[in-house]
C-alpha cells in the first residue's frame, strides 16, 4: 500500500489517499471514509482509462513540474500529489516567505516594450509597472502590492523568457 | 483550360494554420507550394506541408514574414509563380501586391489599387460614404498626435476606438472609455499597429453601444462580375479579437442578407475588387447596419462560408487570379444548414487571456461527424512567442444552429492539447451560456458575461481526479522501482560469480 497526499487550491486544501494494488491494473483506493475499486487502463500519453466501481472516466494528465492538471469530463483539476517522504521533506524545508519585498516575474517569455515607473517610485497594488508583447498582444505587469519599486531587473526592448525576474516592489 | 496567367507554383507567405489551410488546395490543385519560415518556425508544420521552403530570416515578423524583399527574393530563388499571402503580416499591404505586380509574379488577392483604396481605413470610409454606403461615425483622416486624438475624441463624444488606418484583426485595436485614458492606450495601440502592420498611423471612430458584428463575404472576377455569399456572425470578441463565429446569424432573414449583400457587392465595386473579399459591418439593436471596414484578403474565419456553401475558398481565389470567370452565380449559390467556429488559443482565459507560448506535450485533435479542425501545430511543436496565439480553428456543421453548437461542443470535448495553456474550457462556456444559445448576443458578450465563461471546475469529479492523480503516482513510482530492480539485476548477471559473492560477503560485513 502506498499513501498519498494531494495539495488542492495551491496548497490551502489537503487529501489523503491510500492506494492498494489488488491485480494488475486493478487498485483499492481509500479517500475521506470511502474505498473504491478502481480498475485503471493507461492509454496513450497522460490518458487513462478508469473503472471507479462501475462508473467509466477517461481522464488526462497533464504533468507540468511538481503540478498535475486532470481533465476530466470537461473540467480541469488543478493539483499536486505527494508521497508520504516528499511530504515531510516539504514540511521540513517550510514556506519560506519574503515580508515586504515582492518579486514581479515575467508569467511568459516575451518582449519588455514599455517601463512605467523608475527604480524608487511610489506604486499602488494593481497599477502596471511595465508593458510585455507577447504573440502581438501588449500586457501591463501588475504591482501585487502598495510600496516602492525597488529594483528594475530589466531594459526596454529586453527579451525576457518565461519566470524572468522583472522588478521588485517592497 | 488556358489561362491569362497560368499558376504553377503558390508561395505562401505566411505561417502556421493558414499556410498549411492554403497548401492543402494547391496540393488538391495539382500546384507546388514554396513555404517561407522564420528562425521560430523551421520546426513549424507549414515548412513540413511545403514541397519547399526558403529561410527569411529571424524571428521577429519585421525582419521575416514582413519583408517583402525577401519574401520576393524567396519566390525568385524557387521559381514561384504566385503569392498567396493568407490573413495578417503582408495580406493587406498595398506596396506587396504592387511589388508582385511589377516583378510579374501573380498575387492572389486584389488589385494594388484596390487594396490602396480600402486598405487605409480612413480614406476607405470617406469612399463608402461617396458610394451611399452607410459609415460609423468617425475621424475621415489618420490622426498625427495625442492631442489631435483628444480634440477628435471630445468632437465625436467618448465612448471611441482608436484604430490603426492599416488594421485588422484586432491589432492596434483599443477602447477608450475616458479622456484621461486617451493618452497612454494612444500609444499602446500606436506601437501594437507598428508592430503588426508596419505602419502606425491611426483614427478614431465612434465606439456603437453593444452592437452586432456581422460580415458580408464577398467574391469577384477580373471581369468585374461580384457575388455575395452570405454573412458571417462574428460578435464573440474578447480583446477586440473575434472567438467564435458562426453563420447564418440569428437576426439576419433572407431580406436583410439581400440587402447587405447588395451593399457589400457596391462596397467592392467601388474600388475595383477582385478575389475575396469581407465587407465588415456593425449592426444596432434597430437591426441597422454600418460600413466598419472592408477586409482584402482571405479571413481566418473563411471555412465557416466553406461550409455552409460547399465552395472551396482557396480554389475560387487560386481560379479568380487565374484570369478565370467566377464559378457560380449569385441566384446558384446555396446556402446549407448551420456552421460555427471556434478559435483555439494559446492563451490563459483565467489570467486575462495572457498568451501561453510554449512545448505542446501532446496533441489529439477531435473527429467523427460534421467536424472540420484548420491546425498548424503538433506534438512537440514550440508555439513561439512572437506570432498570434491561433493554434487551430476547429468548426462544425450540422443541419440546424442547435446541433452544430452541441457537435462543436462534443468536439472541444474531444480536444486535448497538453504543455500549454488553452481557451478550450472558455470556448465550451461561451457554448453553454444562455444568452449565446438564445442567439441574442452582441459584441459586449465576452464582457458582461466574464464572470460566467470563467470555467471553474466541477466539484462532483474532484474525487475521480484525485483517484486518477494517485493511481498514476503509484504507477509511476512503481514503474521506476521495477525499472531499476530490472537494471539492477541484468547488472548482476553480467558480473561473476565469484565477484557476487564477493560483493554480498562484504555487504553482510558492512551491515554487522
Amino acid at each position: 500500500m502506498s499513501t498519498y497526499v494531494a495539495l488542492l487550491d495551491g496548497g490551502s486544501r489537503e487529501q489523503t489517499i491510500k492506494v492498494t494494488p489488488q491485480g494488475p491494473g486493478i487498485y483499492q483506493v481509500e479517500m475521506a471514509g470511502e474505498v473504491h475499486r478502481v480498475d485503471a487502463f493507461r492509454h496513450d500519453y497522460g490518458t487513462i482509462s478508469l473503472l471507479v466501481d462501475t462508473e467509466s472516466y477517461s481522464a488526462q494528465l497533464d504533468q507540468r513540474q511538481s503540478e498535475v492538471r486532470v481533465h476530466l469530463r470537461g473540467s480541469t483539476f488543478s493539483l499536486e500529489i505527494l508521497d508520504e517522504r516528499r511530504l515531510r521533506m516539504r514540511r521540513a524545508a517550510g514556506r519560506v516567505v519574503v515580508e515586504g519585498r515582492h518579486t514581479v516575474t515575467a508569467p511568459m517569455p516575451g518582449r519588455v516594450v514599455k517601463i512605467l515607473f523608475k527604480k524608487g517610485d511610489e506604486v499602488k497594488e494593481g497599477q502596471g509597472i511595465l508593458v510585455i508583447e507577447a504573440m502581438k498582444m501588449e500586457n501591463e505587469m501588475k504591482s501585487p502590492k502598495d510600496g516602492k519599486l525597488a529594483e528594475l531587473f530589466v531594459l526596454e526592448g529586453q527579451v525576457v523568457e518565461g519566470g524572468a525576474k522583472l522588478a521588485a516592489v517592497e | 483550360m488556358s489561362h491569362a496567367r497560368p499558376i504553377r507554383k503558390v508561395l505562401v507567405a505566411n505561417r502556421g494554420e493558414i499556410a498549411v489551410r492554403v497548401m492543402r488546395t494547391c496540393r488538391e490543385m495539382g500546384l507546388r507550394t514554396v513555404a517561407v519560415y522564420s528562425d521560430a518556425d523551421r520546426g513549424s508544420l507549414h515548412v513540413r506541408f511545403a514541397d519547399e521552403a526558403v529561410r527569411i530570416g529571424r524571428p521577429p515578423a519585421r525582419e521575416s514574414y514582413l519583408a517583402i524583399d525577401k519574401v520576393l527574393a524567396a519566390a525568385e530563388l524557387t521559381g514561384a509563380d504566385a503569392v498567396h499571402p493568407g490573413y495578417g503580416f503582408l495580406s493587406e499591404r498595398a506596396e506587396f501586391a504592387r511589388a508582385c505586380e511589377d516583378s510579374k509574379l501573380v498575387f492572389i488577392g486584389p488589385r494594388s489599387q484596390s487594396m490602396e483604396k480600402m486598405g487605409v481605413k480612413t480614406s476607405a470610409r470617406a469612399r463608402m460614404r461617396e458610394a451611399g454606403v452607410p459609415v460609423v461615425p468617425g475621424s475621415s483622416a489618420p490622426v498625427a498626435d495625442e492631442g489631435e486624438a483628444a480634440a477628435r475624441a471630445a468632437e465625436i463624444g467618448f465612448p471611441v476606438m482608436i484604430k490603426a488606418a492599416a488594421g485588422g484583426g484586432g491589432k492596434g485595436m483599443k477602447r477608450c472609455e475616458r479622456a484621461q485614458e486617451l493618452a497612454a492606450l494612444f500609444q499602446s495601440a500606436r506601437r501594437e499597429a507598428l508592430s503588426a502592420f508596419g505602419d502606425d498611423r491611426l483614427y478614431l471612430e465612434k465606439y456603437l453601444e453593444r452592437p452586432r458584428h456581422v460580415e458580408i463575404q464577398i467574391f469577384a472576377d477580373e471581369r468585374g462580375e461580384c457575388i455575395h455569399l452570405g454573412e458571417r456572425e462574428c460578435s464573440v470578441q474578447r480583446r477586440q479579437q473575434k472567438v467564435i463565429e458562426e453563420s447564418p446569424c440569428s437576426i439576419v432573414d433572407p431580406k436583410m442578407r439581400d440587402a447587405m449583400g447588395e451593399v457589400a457587392v457596391r462596397a467592392a465595386k467601388a474600388v475595383d475588387y477582385r478575389g475575396a473579399g469581407t465587407v465588415e459591418f456593425l449592426v444596432d439593436a434597430k437591426r441597422d447596419f454600418y460600413f466598419l471596414e472592408m477586409n482584402t484578403r482571405l479571413q481566418v474565419e473563411h471555412a465557416v462560408t466553406e461550409l455552409v456553401t460547399g465552395l472551396d475558398l482557396v480554389r475560387m481565389q487560386i481560379e479568380v487570379a487565374q484570369g478565370e470567370p467566377l464559378p457560380i452565380a449569385q441566384d446558384a449559390v446555396v446556402r446549407r444548414g448551420h456552421a460555427i467556429e471556434a478559435r483555439v488559443y494559446a492563451e490563459d482565459p483565467a489570467r486575462n487571456f495572457l498568451p501561453s507560448p510554449g512545448r505542446i506535450s501532446y496533441l489529439r485533435v477531435p473527429n467523427g461527424p460534421g467536424i472540420r479542425d484548420d491546425s498548424g501545430v503538433y506534438t512537440g511543436w514550440i508555439v513561439p512567442q512572437f506570432y498570434d496565439p491561433l493554434i487551430s480553428k476547429l468548426l462544425a456543421w450540422a443541419p440546424t444552429r442547435e446541433q452544430a453548437i452541441e457537435r462543436l461542443k462534443r468536439a472541444l470535448g474531444e480536444y486535448t492539447v497538453h504543455g500549454i495553456t488553452v481557451n478550450l474550457h472558455y470556448l465550451e462556456s461561451v457554448l453553454d451560456h444562455q444568452a449565446f444559445r438564445s442567439g441574442e448576443y452582441d459584441t459586449s458578450f465576452c464582457t458582461k458575461h466574464e464572470q460566467d465563461l470563467l470555467a471553474r471546475p466541477d466539484p462532483r469529479y474532484e474525487r475521480v481526479a484525485l483517484i486518477a492523480a494517485a493511481v498514476a503516482a503509484y504507477k509511476r513510482d512503481h514503474d521506476q522501482a521495477e525499472a531499476f530492480a530490472a537494471r539492477a539485476g541484468l547488472a548482476l548477471a553480467s558480473r561473476s560469480h565469484w565477484q557476487r559473492i564477493g560483493r554480498a560477503r562484504a555487504l553482510r560485513g558492512v551491515l554487522r
